[in-house]
């Protein structure tokens, strides 16, 4: 049985190969075949008496057509549809290239449309839909967030924790395969010259079982290598970093690198492609988990970050038991989190119960930007790539209504097809080819301009993120096929459907011009479609370009472009408190002899980036933690003045405040307003950490500053002096003249010159940490700006290409106005006519829909209603404009028609 | 025999005739058009082109294969022959007709 299938599948293949590539020699031997039969056919009517000649015919009338025969004989061959195929193509090719102009148009337009989507297709891709690679059994694979409940009734949900707790949930779950805890953070890798800031994935040991990635040479760190408190001092490269630094070389086995403070030693190498799961950036080393919180907590000074809850910083990712359901493993996790949650009572009796917390885990896709806490750059990728397909539709529509155009030129040709036989069906498929070719077309012209376009886009989103090559990715290529396969059809179908509806007998009578115009309802429906999309874009750039302008112009309550945020790094070099202070002062000291710096100052929490919270006590006041959440900043001299936040009363803190002065502190308005309602801040009493500590007398009230969140304000902030709590912290703040990014190579370079041993200086602007958090309507306004103005001007040009079209096609009927009596206002008006009442329904269904969809895109605007109607009245404003310029041009020209010229016969 | 009493083939059983037709040996298209005319007495008149369509489709299907000879008065002809596993669908698809004709007489001649 199976001998027999595999000679006819052999046979089959074999027969269909010769129909394909030795079409000459089977015509040929047919030929030869069927000439034969007759010949046979026709000697044996001869010997019968019959004269030859008739001999011959009685053989032809009984064989049947032989040309019917032959094409019988060729369907049969199983390949007639790729050589139906081949022909159309080819004729389509023809036609196209007979046509450079209507081509090149075409290709341009739906190479635009299509590259916008390949272009956001990768980051979205990038962002969203890709899994880690290597990772094994993915659907099974979660990220663990944890959720409790405010006093105030809001829901906050956090996927960092302690690494406490991660114990604590290994230990307590009972449906989990494999828990494993990871993080990544920005160390300084090398030494001396070659010592650059580079991505380290943080991981514990149990992570590298997750993968199915056999390290390229060495191994990983064990479970021995990660025991809690002290982690070995190892590291795994990345192969990445491996090629880049040494040069793949098998002999880094055993050598030392530092990462960080830590001289670690390397262990092995993952395979190529490996990232574990970056969130950021792609790592170029890993290390253990234990290693680095046992480094930070070196710092400080407490070893305890594996036994107490103070100080969140790692994601928890877990693998269910097969035959677990999600539900199943989110309800285990929550008992586990509820008693972990009881562990750390029993160490902070005044933190709420679980219950009163509404403590509860549950398990999340791996992919940050998929879980609860998406960025909103991530939501803004996805509208985005929706507004691309947007501008595909627009391109479609364009494409559509020039095949369109070209059809109803072409109608007299089809309908003599038509007669002469040819199916209605071929007829289609070939129209189809046609446009099949442009969207062939236009996909490669669409991968060409993502290629390079995209490289600015990604630089836009995946700040982080390696190159992608479009063109080399398998999904992106799939993804454009897609793309323009459905653009092939759309564009073709219209008009290909509109041809074969077309009747015979008028196309053919003899006197009728060639393509004479007619009103067609579809082309007027595809303009108005244009004009309602565009309306549609342009409404969305208009409400994210006035989100932009609203959150730049939010005062923050200190100032951006002037203020330099600098770090020093001691390297691992250990310094008693009182040579940290000193060095503390002797950087702010040196950064205000260095030309262009107005001020500096020392703090120890930096806005956005680190917040620190402290217990205080008022008296008067039963439990200041029930007011709200509030943050503390130390700050030295001048500190006010360095970031530019406002002292509205009183005075700040300056150098008379020493270690040996009065306590004093600096409160924000917000705080005044809450803690001493009605009276006067100033003189009042803070005690820092308990009710016994002294009283540090407020001295001053401060402008709300925006601590955590661009959107809110928080507005509870206190300001102690650094040199009276902790004046080893040295973080600066320095001021310059002018844009402070400017400055940032000359202060760190002057402060370098302070820092003793292989201790370096970070200079980081203000802008750099405050427009990441600008980045997701930056974005949206960018975005919706550039691809709002392509869709107008595709519409436009559509609309452009339609009425002079029509123009043209209308000469005749335009001459004989003119020579009735027709102005050339008439003919403008028109001719304008026509192009207005296109926009302005457009701009009714465009605006109706736009406002329906108002709901969905007001979460994501600052300070603006999505229903503005500045925005709407501006947005039809301009498209009435652009409908106007459009159809001017053609409208000129019909005023200026000949009739001696249009109405002389054809 | 008129036009009107010739009888029309139901669909399929001209590639049984042919594999028939070969089974005995290799035959260029002419004699298999004429053997059938001999065989069922002139009671099967195919339009002889309509042969040629079901001879390639047979040679593509592998189950007769073609080689070029010399035929008897030393023209170069087709001659197509029965392959093995052709010979098994001759052998099944004889069958089958067979079950087919025994059953539709049974039922006619039921009452």
């Amino acid at each position: 049985m199976l001998r027999d299938w595999l000679s006819d599948t052999v046979s089959d293949i074999r027969y269909r190969f010769r129909a394909v590539f030795r079409r000459g020699t089977v015509e040929r031997e047919l030929d030869d075949e069927l000439r034969f039969h007759l010949e046979q056919e026709a000697r044996k009517l001869e010997a019968t008496g019959l004269a030859p000649d008739e001999a011959l015919r009685r053989a032809r009338l009984a064989f049947g057509g032989v040309e019917r025969i032959k094409d019988d004989t060729r369907d049969v061959s199983g390949v007639s549809w790729l050589e139906t195929f081949g022909q159309d193509l080819r004729y389509a090719v023809r036609g196209l290239r007979a046509r450079p102009a209507f081509t090149a148009s075409v290709v341009l337009t739906l190479g635009l449309g299509i590259g916008a989507n390949v272009a956001m297709f990768s980051i979205v891709d990038q962002l969203l839909l890709r899994v880690p690679p290597y990772l094994r059994d993915p659907g099974r694979v979660h990220r663990v967030y944890l959720t409790t409940t405010s006093r105030k009734g809001r829901d906050v949900t956090e996927g960092t924790t302690e690494y406490t707790r991660y114990l604590d949930l290994t230990r307590f779950t009972k449906t989990l395969d494999a828990t494993a805890a990871f993080a990544e953070r920005n160390f300084a890798i090398g030494t001396g010259e070659d010592a650059r800031e580079l991505p380290v994935g943080i991981v514990s040991a149990s992570f590298w079982s997750f993968f199915d990635a056999p390290p390229a040479i060495g191994r990983y760190f064990s479970a021995r290598e990660d025991t809690a408190p002290i982690g070995a001092p190892v590291v795994v490269l990345s192969y990445a970093y491996w090629q880049a630094r040494y040069g793949g070389s098998p002999n880094v086995i055993g050598q030392t690198v530092q990462v960080g403070p830590a001289p670690c030693t390397i262990i092995g190498v993952a395979p190529k492609g490996f990232v574990g799961i970056a969130d950021e950036g792609d790592p170029a080393v890993f290390i253990p988990a234990t290693l680095y919180g046992y480094g930070v907590s070196m710092e400080r000074s407490r070893i305890d970050y594996h036994t107490t809850y103070h100080w969140g910083w790692l994601y928890v990712l877990v693998r269910r038991k097969p035959g677990i359901t999600t539900e199943a493993a989110s309800a285990d996790l929550t008992r586990a989190y509820q008693l972990s949650w009881e562990a750390e009572r029993a160490m902070s009796p005044r933190l709420r119960t679980a219950e009163a917390a509404r403590a509860r885990a549950s398990v999340e896709p791996v992919v940050r930007e998929r879980g609860p806490n998406a960025s909103p750059v991530a939501k803004v990728a996805v509208w985005i790539a929706g507004v691309a397909t947007i501008v595909l539709l627009i391109a479609c529509a364009n494409v559509a209504n020039l095949l369109l155009a070209r059809a109803l030129s072409r109608r007299r040709e089809i309908a003599l097809r038509l007669a002469l036989g040819a199916s209605r069906g071929r007829l289609l498929a070939q129209l189809l080819t046609e446009s099949l070719t442009l969207g062939a077309l236009g996909g490669v012209a669409g991968l060409a301009a993502a290629q390079w376009g995209g490289a600015i886009l990604r630089a836009l989103f995946l700040r982080d993120a390696g190159a992608l090559d479009v063109v080399r990715d398998t999904r992106t290529l799939a993804f454009a096929g897609a793309a323009a396969l459905m653009a092939g059809v759309l564009t073709g179908l219209v008009p290909a459907l509109q041809a074969g509806r077309a009747s015979l007998a008028p196309a053919l009578k003899a006197g009728v011009r060639e393509g004479t115009y007619q009103r067609s309802r579809t082309r007027t429906a595809l303009l108005v479609l244009q004009g309602a999309l565009s309306v549609l874009l342009l409404v969305g750039a208009g409400l994210f370009v006035r989100s932009l302008h609203n959150v730049r112009s939010i005062r923050l309550g200190y100032d951006v472009d002037p203020v330099l945020y600098v770090s020093p790094n001691l390297r691992g070099l250990r310094l008693p408190a009182s040579e940290r202070a000193q060095l503390a002062r002797r950087l702010v000291e040196q950064a205000r002899t260095i030309p262009d710096v107005v001020a500096a100052a020392r703090g120890i929490s930096v806005p956005f980036w680190s917040t620190e919270g402290t217990g205080f006590y008022v008296p008067g006041v039963d439990s200041v933690g029930s007011l709200g959440r509030f943050t503390i900043q130390m700050a030295s001299a001048d500190y006010f003045r360095t970031v530019g936040t406002r002292v509205l009363r009183g005075r700040g803190i300056t150098e008379a405040d020493r270690a040996d002065g009065e306590p004093v502190a600096v409160v924000s308005e917000g705080m005044a307003e809450l803690v001493w309602p009605g009276k006067d801040a100033i003189g009042k009493c803070i005690m820092l950490d308990s009710p016994s500590a002294p009283c540090q007398r407020v001295v001053g009230v401060v402008e709300n500053i925006h601590q955590t969140s661009l959107t809110e304000i928080q507005k509870l902030q206190f300001y102690v002096p650094i040199e009276q709590l902790r004046p080893e912290e040295a973080v600066l703040f320095v001021r310059t003249h002018g844009d402070a990014s400017l400055h940032a190579d000359q202060v760190r370079r002057q402060l370098q010159k302070v820092m003793p041993g292989a201790g370096y200086v970070t200079v980081t602007p203000m802008r750099d940490i405050i427009d990441p958090r600008q980045r997701a309507w930056q974005l949206g306004a960018t975005m919706f700006l550039v691809f709002g103005v392509l869709a107008l001007v595709l519409a436009a040009v559509g609309l452009y290409s339609v009425i002079a079209y029509a123009v043209a096609q209308r000469t005749q009927e335009i001459g004989v106005r003119i020579a009735l009596g027709a102005g050339v206002r008439d003919v403008m008006r028109l001719v304008l006519g026509e192009g207005m009442r296109v926009a302005v329904i457009g701009i009714a269904i465009g605006g109706a829909v736009a406002l329906w969809a108002s709901r969905w895109v007001g979460p994501m605007l600052f300070s603006v209603s999505p229903r503005d109607p500045v925005i709407y009245g501006l947005v039809a404003v301009v498209l009435l404009v652009a409908a106007a310029l459009a159809s001017a041009v053609p409208a000129l020209r019909a005023s200026r028609v000949d009739p001696n010229v249009a109405l002389r016969s054809d | 025999m008129t036009e009107q009493e010739r009888l029309d083939l139901p669909q399929g059983t001209l590639d049984l005739l042919i594999l028939k037709a070969i089974s005995l040996g290799p035959m260029h298209g002419w004699a298999i058009s004429e053997r059938l005319r001999d065989v069922s007495k002139a009671m099967l008149q195919i339009p002889q082109g309509s042969l040629y369509p079901a001879l390639h489709r047979l040679e593509r299907r592998g189950w007769i294969s073609a080689e070029w000879g010399a035929s008897d008065n030393n023209r170069r002809a087709k001659y197509y022959e029965l392959t093995r596993s052709g010979r098994n669908q001759l052998q099944r698809e004889a069958d089958a007709w067979r079950t087919l004709t025994t059953a539709v007489s049974l039922v006619l001649d039921m009452g």
